[in-house]
């Protein structure tokens, strides 16, 4: 088994414009005691590499139960999901970690930063996952936090940061790997428009240097900067469509 | 709105079944521990505490300094208590005990029973100790010889009533042994430092009365009221010229005490207060197995050290869950409700809790009282409980441990701001305390000290099973011969002595165990004794088998023969006497000592038998001699048997050929030996008990507290699982956290245990030295312990969704 999902790991060699996301019939449901509520019902959708996809809808949709399935947090109740031409939807908890490491970064609304550690230390927390050596952690989390214009501020704890800050260095740990994958799940939501701005042009940049984002947002502004906005609701998605005043945003 | 409180403190109760059965069972625990252990230490103290005059009565003690021998002893001169009733006007009353005899056998219908709890006592016993009667007058009862007070007990034993008692015969073995009731008292209490059932005439003790140089009386006396007995102390030295030193001078040749003394000897008379005889005595010759202090302390810090480690445990688990009622007291507060009335919700849930957890705690101590009762060797009835202080505690108990309990979480949770806690975000101030690291220090420390105490308890006792003691206790058998010449006594032995189970048998008046018969004498190396040649030694009087029967060793010389005519003048001393003869070579010396008619023998030494210990280890081995005279109160038979049961028939019944109706008693050796550390194998047992308990309610603690942990860092556990984190960094993150506490506590423990231990170590002249080894695996028992326990919880935060609680939707 565990050779398995090491195989799959090796797999992941993209080549230019091909599909990295494959979603077929993919179902979500929740069970409580009485009650069994589907999230996502039967979602249909590719994401080719390199490509900055908007998932929009209200409330309750299942945009998040989306992202989080597409970013192996979560498995699929049915339905099949091919992560670069692999299905990962019935991956055990191991292989899905095993498989996220390196591959995906993440970025929260609430930031998600681990209040007890440094801006540093935070950034760091990938790279010993992944159990890269000291000197090249230092290496590589200095140069993000620079690209991130956070590194004077990489021995503060997060309580000492802005919100605009603090999302910043969330999108640090997540491409400190260099993933060719980012998931970002409502990244302006607790942000003034000036650093919500800032952060979706850190975004914008990073898809322009090949990396894919699939971006989860409320914000018809921030989905302006996708490629492609996918509009879901009731767990279905509903429309579909490219995004061409793109290159006026950035 | 209590009646909303309490809904909810049910509800919740309800809703978190698991964690409330800990939370209640750990505080049941510790509670009934608590209970257990304030009962018995309110019994030690209780001793002799029932005699109205306790606080004026005292003990008379003897500290003898002779020859390099030291004897502390329990009793004194027959004539000290009249002397010092007839000199000191502060002296208002004084009573003695005699029981050197031993054991009495009482005749009952037609058959002999021996019966241990037997004293004779002046006739002045009631005027100082308080011992209601139930008929007759005790004022008068044993003014005459002949004549007996008996415990309610003994008269429904020998007479079927207390009626029928009184003004009736008791017929004992001895000549002249009839006795008339003339009393029957209550039975004596259980806490009493003596406990006889026949108290007889002192008129019938066959004693060369008026020696000041004999100690052999158990002498009391009450004070008048306001006398500082330190004070009369004091008058000691004064009786001592007057009277103890002229009968010095004329059988020992001292001159004077500065000339006693300057030759390292010393002579002291002191007093104990009554109260103080059972926890503060352990001298020679004492009546009975007396308690100790310093296990009074011990058991008093673990009781206090258990019940605030369910306290505390209450604590760190009734936090774990506050976490989650944070929203609860959001909405409260929003709706109007004031700090002072959550804080008195909280109160009453964890008072309700403990209230709960105290009659747990009855019925837990209900059903474990007759263990307890076996295992410290105490008589203590849960009935007890219902006296007005008893009552008192466990009513006021559960309010003040609640109270104590509830404290801490009451103001964390009502301090918790509603705009924070209904955002979710409550979490993030709660985390950062040191207080429950704190207290997990504390539980883990304590519990360590006991399991360190405890483990080198037992390494003691097994010590001293299994130490050589210089003589093979295994495999013989002591039996008390019964009132019968000595030629039928030898015939007796003689007979068993053929069994084909039996190795070697011989007469055994003396035995190397406490409780057995002692005879001290002064020697000398000269035939003029002085205080420079002079020195105290144990002589014992055996038989040609005793050495080979009880299986020690000459290690110089020869044991006594029939071969040699002259052993009758023989005498073989022990390795210390040897040591105290050097540089000479003993064999061949010569010793001299006074005879009972006070005429000085010569005794020439032909052995040396090695060291043996003939008192409990906790004492060294002093000088002992054995010379070859009859004494036949006993026998013992080295055997080799495979079936004991049907030896001891054959036995028996040898003995019943020759005195039918005689009691046959027996024990074995071993057990004897094992009897000397009976208080020791007791408090081995109630340590085991409490340092169990004590790590179990430590570890529901550690528990909680990892539950509380895992709790509080859920989006942190989600965040490093999304970062790459393996259940097993998330598991060792968790873990070491604890284990880093563990060994924390370990570090403090480790030397208070040793330093404790040593203490008590020290009271053993024979003890074991304390193995490094003992404190690693100890150490490393709570390590593992610990990392089970934090275990649970940490796989299952491990194991958990991310997503779940990283929602923030």
């Amino acid at each position: 088994m565990s050779q398995n999902y090491w195989k799959i790991s090796l797999y992941i060699n993209y080549k230019p414009n091909q599909i990295m996301i494959q979603i077929t019939n993919l179902k979500k449901s929740f069970r409580t005691e009485e009650v069994e509520t589907l999230a996502l019902n039967k979602v249909n959708m590719n994401i080719a590499e390199g490509e900055f996809a908007a998932i929009m809808g209200p409330s309750g949709c299942g945009k998040s139960t989306l992202l989080n399935i597409i970013g192996m947090l979560d498995n699929p109740t049915e339905g099949s999901y091919r992560f670069a031409g692999h299905e990962v939807g019935g991956l055990k908890e191991r292989q899905r970690t095993e498989l996220r490491k390196g591959n995906l970064g993440f970025v929260f609304q609430s930031f998600n930063l681990i209040d007890e550690l440094t801006v540093f230390e935070n950034v760091e927390l990938p790279l010993i996952y992944l159990k890269m050596s000291k000197n090249e952690r230092r290496e590589k989390v200095t140069k993000v936090l620079e690209r991130m214009k956070i590194a004077h501020r990489a021995k503060h704890f997060p309580h000492q940061l802005s919100g605009g800050q603090q999302q910043r260095v969330a999108i640090a740990r997540a491409v400190v790997t260099k993933p060719k994958l980012i998931l970002a799940d409502e990244p302006t939501g607790n942000l003034d428009s000036k650093n919500g701005t800032e952060v979706m042009n850190l975004l914008t940049e990073l898809n322009q240097e090949g990396t894919t984002i699939v971006m989860v947002t409320h914000s018809d502004h921030d989905s302006n900067y996708a490629h492609r906005v996918i509009n879901l609701f009731d767990g279905q998605i509903v429309t579909e469509s490219q995004n061409r005043a793109m290159g006026a945003m950035v | 709105m209590i009646k909303n409180y309490l809904k909810i403190a049910w509800r919740n109760l309800w809703k978190y079944k698991g964690f409330s059965a800990i939370n209640v069972g750990g505080l049941a625990l510790g509670l009934s521990c608590f209970i257990l252990i304030a009962l018995y230490i309110a019994d030690e103290l209780s001793y002799d505490r029932y005699n109205e005059k306790a606080d004026r009565i005292f003990r008379i003690n003897s500290d003898i300094r002779f020859g390099g021998t030291d004897l502390i002893m329990a009793v004194s001169a027959d004539p000290m208590g009249a002397t010092l009733k007839k000199d000191y006007p502060q002296v208002e009353e004084y009573t003695r005990f005699y029981n050197s005899d031993g054991a009495k056998l009482i005749k009952n219908g037609y058959e002999y029973i021996p019966e241990g709890r037997v004293t004779h006592a002046d006739s002045t016993l009631f005027k100082v100790f308080t011992l209601p009667s139930i008929l007759g007058n005790t004022a008068t009862a044993l003014n005459d010889p002949n004549t007996v007070v008996i415990t309610e007990s003994a008269a429904r034993k020998y007479f079927g009533s207390v009626s029928n008692a009184l003004g009736n015969t008791l017929e004992t073995d001895e000549e002249n042994g009839l006795y008339k009731v003339t009393a029957i008292i209550k039975d004596v209490p259980h806490n009493s430092h003596f406990n006889y059932d026949f108290f007889f005439s002192m008129d019938n003790v066959d004693y060369n009365f008026g020696n000041f140089l004999s100690h052999n009386f158990h002498t009391y006396i009450v004070l008048k009221p306001g006398e500082d007995y330190k004070e009369f102390s004091k008058k000691f030295p004064e009786v001592i010229d007057k009277y103890v030193l002229p009968q010095a001078k004329e059988y020992m040749n001292i001159a004077s005490m500065a000339d006693f003394e300057r030759s390292g000897n010393n002579l002291e008379y002191s007093l104990t207060p009554l109260t103080d005889i059972h926890l503060h005595s352990s001298r020679s010759v004492e009546m009975g197995v007396n308690g100790n202090i310093q296990y009074v302390y011990i058991f008093a810090a673990a009781a206090l050290f258990i019940l605030l480690i369910a306290c505390i445990n209450f604590m760190n688990l009734s936090t774990a869950r506050s976490a989650g009622r944070a929203k609860e007291v959001g909405m409260r507060k929003v709706l109007g409700t004031e700090k002072k009335a959550l804080v008195g919700q909280f109160l009453l849930e964890s008072t309700l809790m403990a209230c709960f957890a105290m009659f747990l705690a009855i019925g837990i101590t209900w059903l474990t009282m007759s263990w307890f009762n076996t295992i410290a060797g105490k008589e203590m009835v849960i009935g007890t409980l219902l006296q007005t202080p008893y009552l008192l505690v466990l009513i006021l108990l559960p309010f003040l441990v609640g109270g104590l309990a509830g404290v801490y979480p009451a103001f964390f949770l009502s301090s918790f701001q509603p705009v924070i806690v209904l955002k979710g975000k409550q979490n993030a101030t709660v985390k950062k305390s040191n207080f429950r690291n704190i207290l997990v220090i504390f539980q883990f420390t304590t519990s360590i000290i006991l399991v360190i105490g405890t483990v080198i308890i037992y390494q003691q006792l097994h010590h001293i099973q299994t130490s050589k003691i210089g003589f093979d206790k295994e495999q013989v058998l002591v039996v008390d011969n019964p009132g019968l010449n000595w030629e039928k006594r030898e015939s007796i032995k003689n007979e068993i002595g053929k069994l084909s189970d039996v190795k070697s048998a011989s007469f055994a008046g003396f035995l190397p165990v406490e409780n057995s018969s002692r005879t001290d004498n002064t020697f000398s190396t000269e035939a003029v004794a002085n205080t420079d040649n002079a020195f105290n030694m144990q002589n014992w009087s055996i038989d040609y088998n005793y050495i080979p029967t009880l299986g020690m060793e000459i290690i110089k010389g020869r044991n006594f023969s029939p071969d040699f005519g002259t052993d009758s003048t023989a005498i073989i001393i022990n390795e210390t006497t040897a040591n105290l003869l050097e540089p000479e070579d003993p064999i061949g010396k010569k010793l001299y000592s006074r005879d009972e008619s006070g005429l000085t023998q010569e005794y020439s030494i032909i052995g040396v038998v090695k060291n043996f210990n003939y008192e409990s280890l906790r004492k060294n081995i002093g000088p002992l001699s054995f010379r070859l005279r009859n004494n036949s109160w006993a026998s013992a038979y080295r055997i080799n048997a495979t079936d004991i049961k049907s030896l001891l028939q054959t036995i028996e019944a040898t003995y019943k050929d020759y005195a039918p109706g005689m009691p046959f008693n027996y024990q074995f050796l071993d057990e004897a030996f094992d009897n000397m550390y009976r208080q020791e194998q007791r408090v081995g047992k109630v340590a085991f008990s409490f340092a169990v308990l004590a790590i179990v309610i430590a570890c529901l603690g550690l528990f909680g507290l990892a539950t509380y942990m895992a709790e509080q860092r859920t989006r942190e556990i989600g965040i490093r699982k999304v970062l790459g984190a393996s259940a097993t960094n998330v598991v060792s993150m968790l873990s070491v956290d604890f284990l880093r506490l563990v060994l924390f506590s370990f570090v403090i423990a480790a030397p208070v245990a040793w330093w404790i231990m040593h203490k008590w170590l020290e009271d053993f002249a024979f003890r074991i030295s304390m193995g490094w080894w003992i404190f690693i695996v100890t150490g490393a028992l709570a390590l593992i312990l610990a990392l089970l326990t934090v275990s649970y919880q940490a796989l299952k935060a491990a194991n958990a969704n991310p997503v779940k609680s990283l929602r923030t939707e």
